[in-house]
């Protein structure tokens, strides 16, 4: 029988310069932050660069790490200055070459591939349609407001806990999710302009 | 009484905490509440529904991990680097600099034993130790000072100008009349004591010259006009 090592002996193993060590800490909670980076990041690429870099910020703060919280509390402090600092992608720039991107990903697959991976299914095509609708009406919000949302959606903190992460005011905090959630609703709602409503799709999965 | 806009902001924190289920307290039977209700469970649904799906495959973090490996790697030799030269560094300075630190360390003792024995009443012991930390300075201070290297004496030709002497060109006329109407040749011929000079002097002024009855001497005589020549010395 395997028994999985708890976190704090992992840790204190990487910080003895042990890289397995970390290696499994990282496999362990790697998705989760991927997940946050690629709804904080438009770009695939630009959202595996940036959870990467909070990898490295990690192991080269590791030896800060006290033990007075979880290190996934500790971690996701580092990624929260991370995603803050990091600067914001070309797409939130110039949003007009979001077609060219994809057009270019396209012809790079072969057309079975292609077929296979994305148009065979509609629900490759509606999540991609989602995940594009989505993100562009993240995109529009500022980086901090864009955080505390995927912060309190997908991480389930509480407006506190987002206001001391991220040096703000818990009002501050509060306003940024329900503004998120208010341009997710227009762009996404059934009766928002969208040339097809993806709420009726959404009904039918 | 309902208020709409509690309603909505308390309706956005119970599906944010996960509470799909109607609450019938806070809807209050207020339609509008149920349909801002419903579109907010819906937007929330897609991107629950979203985060599933994003999930890259098992293949991307297998090569994902890999390449964060050899990251934190390279991150590791260059901690290592740089925690050498910094040891170094620190090393070489102390070497060098003999820090405060280690000067008020040194004066720790003896003021500890100063007050533990009382072999020294305290204001005269504290102006001894004054005294002493001033002499102490001075030897740091001093022996922090580099050491002047000898002077090294190098020489290097330098072109000073001189300033030119003016040269002042003065004309001065005379009048025509002193002239004398003597051929200049004939003149200068007779102040020449030569036999060429003789024989021009038989010679008609209109005729040609020639060197017939040119008869060579065997003495030549020379005068030296001393001051003639600028160069002179």
């Amino acid at each position: 029988m395997i028994v999985s090592e708890s976190d704090s002996d992992l840790v204190r193993r990487a910080q003895a310069e042990d890289i397995d060590a970390f290696c499994l800490l990282a496999e362990r909670y790697a998705r989760r932050i991927h997940l946050l980076a690629s709804h904080y990041c438009r770009n695939s690429q630009d959202a595996e660069d940036l959870s990467q870099e909070v990898w490295l910020k990690a192991y080269q703060a590791l030896g800060s790490f006290r033990f007075d919280a979880s290190f996934y509390t500790w971690l996701r402090r580092i990624t929260i200055n991370s995603f803050l600092n990091h600067r914001r992608s070309s797409f939130f720039r110039r949003r007009g070459e979001t077609t060219a991107v994809q057009l270019v990903q396209i012809d790079s697959e072969t057309p079975e591939s292609f077929l296979e991976s994305h148009s065979s299914s509609p629900e490759n095509i509606y999540n991609k349609l989602l995940f594009e609708n989505v993100v562009s009406a993240l995109s529009e919000l500022t980086p901090s407001q864009r955080l505390s949302f995927l912060l309190r959606h997908y991480e389930g903190m509480s407006y506190e806990e987002i206001a001391n992460a991220m040096s703000c005011s818990t009002g501050t905090a509060k306003k940024g999710v329900w503004r998120a959630i208010g341009k997710l609703r227009a762009r996404l709602s059934p009766d928002s302009e969208e040339p097809e409503s993806l709420t009726s799709l959404a009904n039918e999965y | 009484m309902h208020n709409c806009k509690e309603a909505k902001e308390q309706l956005t924190e119970l599906l944010l905490d996960g509470m799909d289920g109607r609450s019938e307290a806070v809807l209050d039977q207020c339609a509008e509440c149920c349909a801002e209700f419903e579109a907010l469970a819906a937007t929330l649904r897609m991107t629950t529904r979203l985060r599933e799906t994003v999930t890259p495959t098992e293949q991307y973090w297998t090569g994902y991990h890999a390449q964060l490996r050899q990251k934190l790697v390279h991150a590791r030799d260059g901690f290592h680097a740089k925690a050498q030269r910094l040891n170094h560094a620190k090393e070489q300075r102390e070497e060098l600099k003999p820090g405060l630190g280690f000067f008020f360390a040194s004066l720790r003792q003896p003021l500890r034993l100063c007050v533990k024995t009382s072999l020294l009443p305290v204001p005269l012991g504290l102006v001894l130790m004054v005294m002493a930390s001033v002499v102490a300075l001075f030897a740091i201070r001093a022996a922090r000072q580099p050491v002047a290297p000898p002077p090294v004496v190098v020489h290097v030709p330098v072109e000073v100008p001189v300033i030119q002497e003016k040269t002042v060109t003065q004309v001065v006329y005379r009048d025509r009349r002193s002239v004398s109407k003597t051929p200049k040749r004939v003149v200068a011929g007779l102040t020449t004591d030569n036999t060429l000079a003789r024989s021009q002097k038989l010679q008609p002024e209109d005729g040609p010259l020639t060197l017939s009855g040119f008869k060579p001497t065997d003495e030549v005589k020379l005068t030296v006009i001393k001051g003639g020549s600028p160069n002179e010395k």
